[in-house]
């Protein structure tokens, strides 16, 4: 953009080349081709056009209204300024430059179920799970059908809200959900058939190696669902997945044991989904804090040595330090102040339980809610500042337990009427850790926000875009926290932003409800 | 097809199963011609004194009851008078009606369906612009679901009739840039600023209209509409059969 502006708008009118394996592997700045943006999962964009320097400058360039749409969580796709995004059962692909629609494909049935998080891209197909449990490859181009490969009975209750991820022509991609007692597990299909190259199950069967974690016939309805996008280590070829809550979600009696895989992160083998390793963050977890949330690799020193780390902000409230390469747990600390279920780690990182917060017929307090202490909003990293920014809730709820008996069919099967009414108010904060020691830098509190939903983008120009639940999108100072521009759309915001460039302008996008919007500044400086 | 349709009339109560409506609706299209054409037009076409019934959606009574009652009674404040016809006729007529609106797939086709994917794939080329079931070009509309969305009528006029304007988002156009380059393709979406073109070369390309000289039509890639000369009569009965049964769901078994 900075050199050459002639070749490249020479060149820029023909848009959307085929995506490469090679094109997901270097990742392009231009382009946001994955649900996280790179297989690394750091949501750092190297675009700088926007940057502290003229941040005040910046304003809507589009607003796109998804017809139909409640609290949209797709987090754009975009290649060569094309931009696709999803409600459920729906795919839509838009000029991104114009925010004008190309195409759109609506699945058929249109059952109601979401959120759905967005595409992947592949050559010239995107792929996206739908809510009768289908993965679906459509012609970028057209929005035509060209496939679709059934993941699951959406009759037993299962459907699919997961971005898919794109490894070596291989579509990677999860299911949900676990709170219905509906074992889960990890996909891979053929990129150009649709056939399933691998699966697997996030639940060992008995004789398997962890069956012995589940008590008596509790593995046959036992959750464990893969329900947000992981990341991927080419090197290594692993990939890394968040597994989510067992169930019954909260009265563990009937599945005595630490009921593997569930509240795990699992490394697979991408070419054979076999597991490598895996490290379990909440044992016999009776909270529903599925441990999905995204995992961040970063190659940093860590006591003096160079090493592959995984990063993870917990929904339990830990922030944990792995090696990618083991699965060892390195380091862990809570990232809320309120933790009050565990005491702390120990050294091989399993939590010290404090006693009396478990659910009862009565009900505990148990401090982060079972909303989490974070969730399905994305993280970010920035390696210049070496910042870990995270979305996280402050607050408590109280949880209470019954007995509960599974129903095929898609019946909640969460052992509870539980209810979550703290009397302190949640209270919403954006905060930058510390990579490896997870230690608070710096903190920005959404005043008046107590739901979250909304996600972080890292920039390289030294921003941190954040958004929050009354509608306000905003830009940080990556060092400091400081609020340097903001804008109202108008209305929640639930899903994470994006960064990409086209034609030499950058542009930032959210959808924030029922709406795409990009920014741009208001004259690019090129 | 499994629809059944229960009709009370008189105080008697009759089930017509259409999976044998064929032969009611080509009795009903006799009677039809003979009775109804004084007003209604030959084969359901609009008359001189009476609209089509297979027409604009505006003018269509939809409930089949509706439709019985309207041909026994006549239609009050309009021309339309009681019929003679007995009521076992005049449900072979509502048989008709009810036949004239029905999408491809639930119409009766003569032809070879799979001589037909021959002909769709092969002779006629219609491959290098449709797709079906993910094989095919991409500059025309996906015709997988073609026979569940589109009457026969429909279908028929794409093969052989000129459109007075191109469908939305399949405008065939030639782009010239302020640079003096050329694309050709179809329009996916346009307004007074931006225009989105899916180019023959199956990418989409997205241009701001500051950066554009002159958009003008490209007859080069517009659907010919001679299929009757192209193809013979057999070979076109084929297609058509073929494209008839282009249909995600099962015929009869509703939307």
């Amino acid at each position: 953009m900075k050199t050459l502006p002639g070749i490249l708008a020479a060149l820029s009118f023909s848009a959307l080349a085929q995506v490469t394996t090679e094109d997901l592997l270097k990742g392009s700045p231009e382009n946001w081709l994955s649900y996280n943006g790179s297989y690394a999962s750091h949501r750092h964009t190297k675009l700088a056009q926007v940057s502290t320097r003229n941040i005040g400058r910046l304003v809507p360039k589009w607003t796109y209204q998804v017809e139909g749409a409640e609290q949209l969580q797709t987090v754009p796709v975009v290649a060569d300024g094309v931009m696709y995004i999803t409600q459920p059962n729906e795919v839509h692909a838009i000029d991104g430059r114009s925010g004008r629609p190309i195409w759109r494909y609506h699945h058929t049935p249109a059952l109601r179920k979401g959120p759905n998080r967005g595409v992947a891209i592949y050559r010239n197909k995107v792929y996206f799970g739908t809510p009768d449990a289908h993965l679906v490859a459509l012609d970028a181009r057209t929005g035509n059908k060209l496939w679709q490969s059934k993941l699951a009975e959406a009759e037993d209750g299962y459907w699919c809200p997961v971005a898919p991820l794109i490894v070596n022509g291989k579509v990677i991609i999860g299911i949900a959900p676990g709170d219905h007692g509906l074992n889960g597990w990890l996909d891979a299909y053929d990129a150009e058939s649709g056939k399933r190259l691998w699966r697997w199950h996030s639940i060992p069967k008995p004789g398997e190696p962890g069956s012995e974690t589940w008590a008596g016939e509790s593995w046959k309805t036992a959750g464990g669902n893969t329900w947000l996008t992981g990341s991927y280590d080419p090197e290594l070829n692993l990939l890394y997945w968040g597994i989510g809550n067992p169930a019954p979600d909260f009265n563990g009696d009937m599945r005595e044991g630490d009921n593997l895989y569930t509240e795990s992160m699992v490394a697979l083998d991408a070419d054979t989904g076999k597991l490598k390793w895996y490290f379990q963050f909440t044992p016999h977890d009776v909270h529903d804090w599925d441990a999905v949330e995204i995992p961040v690799l970063v190659d940093a020193p860590y006591e003096g040595k160079p090493r592959k780390l995984l990063i993870q902000a917990n929904r339990n409230g830990f922030y944990y330090v792995l090696d990618r390469v083991t699965g060892k747990f390195l380091h862990g600390t809570p990232f809320i102040k309120g933790l009050n279920w565990a005491s702390g780690l120990t050294p091989a990182g399993r939590p010290i339980r404090v006693p009396g917060v478990e659910p009862t017929l009565q009900g505990n307090k148990v401090c982060p809610p079972t909303a989490g202490a974070t969730n399905w909003m994305s993280p970010a990293y920035n390696p210049n500042t070496n910042l870990f920014y995270v979305v996280a809730l402050e607050g408590c709820g109280v949880n209470t337990k019954s007995v509960d008996t599974f129903r095929p069919g898609g019946f909640a099967f969460t052992g509870t009427g539980y209810i979550e009414s703290p009397r302190e108010p949640w209270q919403i904060y954006v905060r930058a850790l510390d990579l490896t020691t997870g230690k608070l830098r710096w903190e920005y509190k959404q005043v008046g926000s107590r739901r979250y939903g909304a996600g972080v983008l890292s920039t390289e120009g030294g921003l941190l875009f954040a958004g929050d639940d009354q509608g306000m999108f905003t830009a940080l100072d990556a060092v400091t926290g400081k609020s340097l521009w903001h804008y109202n759309t108008g209305r929640r915001i639930s899903a994470s932003p994006m960064a990409y460039s086209f034609e030499g302008t950058q542009y930032v996008s959210i959808a924030a409800g029922g709406t795409i919007m990009a920014f741009g500044l208001l004259e690019a400086e090129r | 097809m499994c629809v059944t349709m229960l009709y009370k009339a008189a105080g008697l109560t009759l089930i017509l199963a259409l999976h044998v409506a064929a032969q009611p609706a080509e009795e009903g299209r006799i009677l039809y011609n003979k009775s109804c054409t004084a007003c209604h037009g030959l084969d359901g076409e609009a008359g001189d004194r009476a609209p089509a019934l297979a027409g604009e959606r505006r003018f269509r009574l939809t409930a089949d009851n509706d439709i019985f009652d309207a041909i026994r009674n006549g239609i009050n404040g309009t021309l339309m008078p009681p019929t003679s016809l007995k009521e076992t006729e005049i449900r072979f007529v509502v048989a008709y009606i009810r036949s004239l609106r029905a999408t491809a797939l639930d119409t009766p086709v003569k032809g070879d369906v799979e001589a037909g994917r021959a002909i769709f794939f092969g002779k006629a080329e219609c491959s290098k612009c449709h797709m079906i079931a993910g094989k095919g070009g991409l500059l025309a509309p996906d015709l997988s679901n073609a026979a569940s969305e589109r009457k026969l009528a429909v279908i028929r006029d794409a093969l052989t009739k000129s459109r007075p304007f191109p469908l939305r988002g399949y405008k065939p156009v030639r782009i010239t840039t302020a640079r003096g380059l050329i694309a050709k393709g179809v329009v996916k979406n346009e307004n007074n600023f931006s225009v989105q073109l899916l180019d023959t070369g199956g990418r989409l390309r997205l241009f701001d209209l500051s950066e554009v000289a002159s958009i003008d039509p490209e007859p080069e890639l517009a659907m010919p509409r001679d299929y009757q000369k192209r193809l013979t009569s057999t070979e076109f009965q084929n297609l058509l059969a073929f494209l008839s049964r282009q249909s995600e769901r099962q015929p009869g078994n509703g939307r």
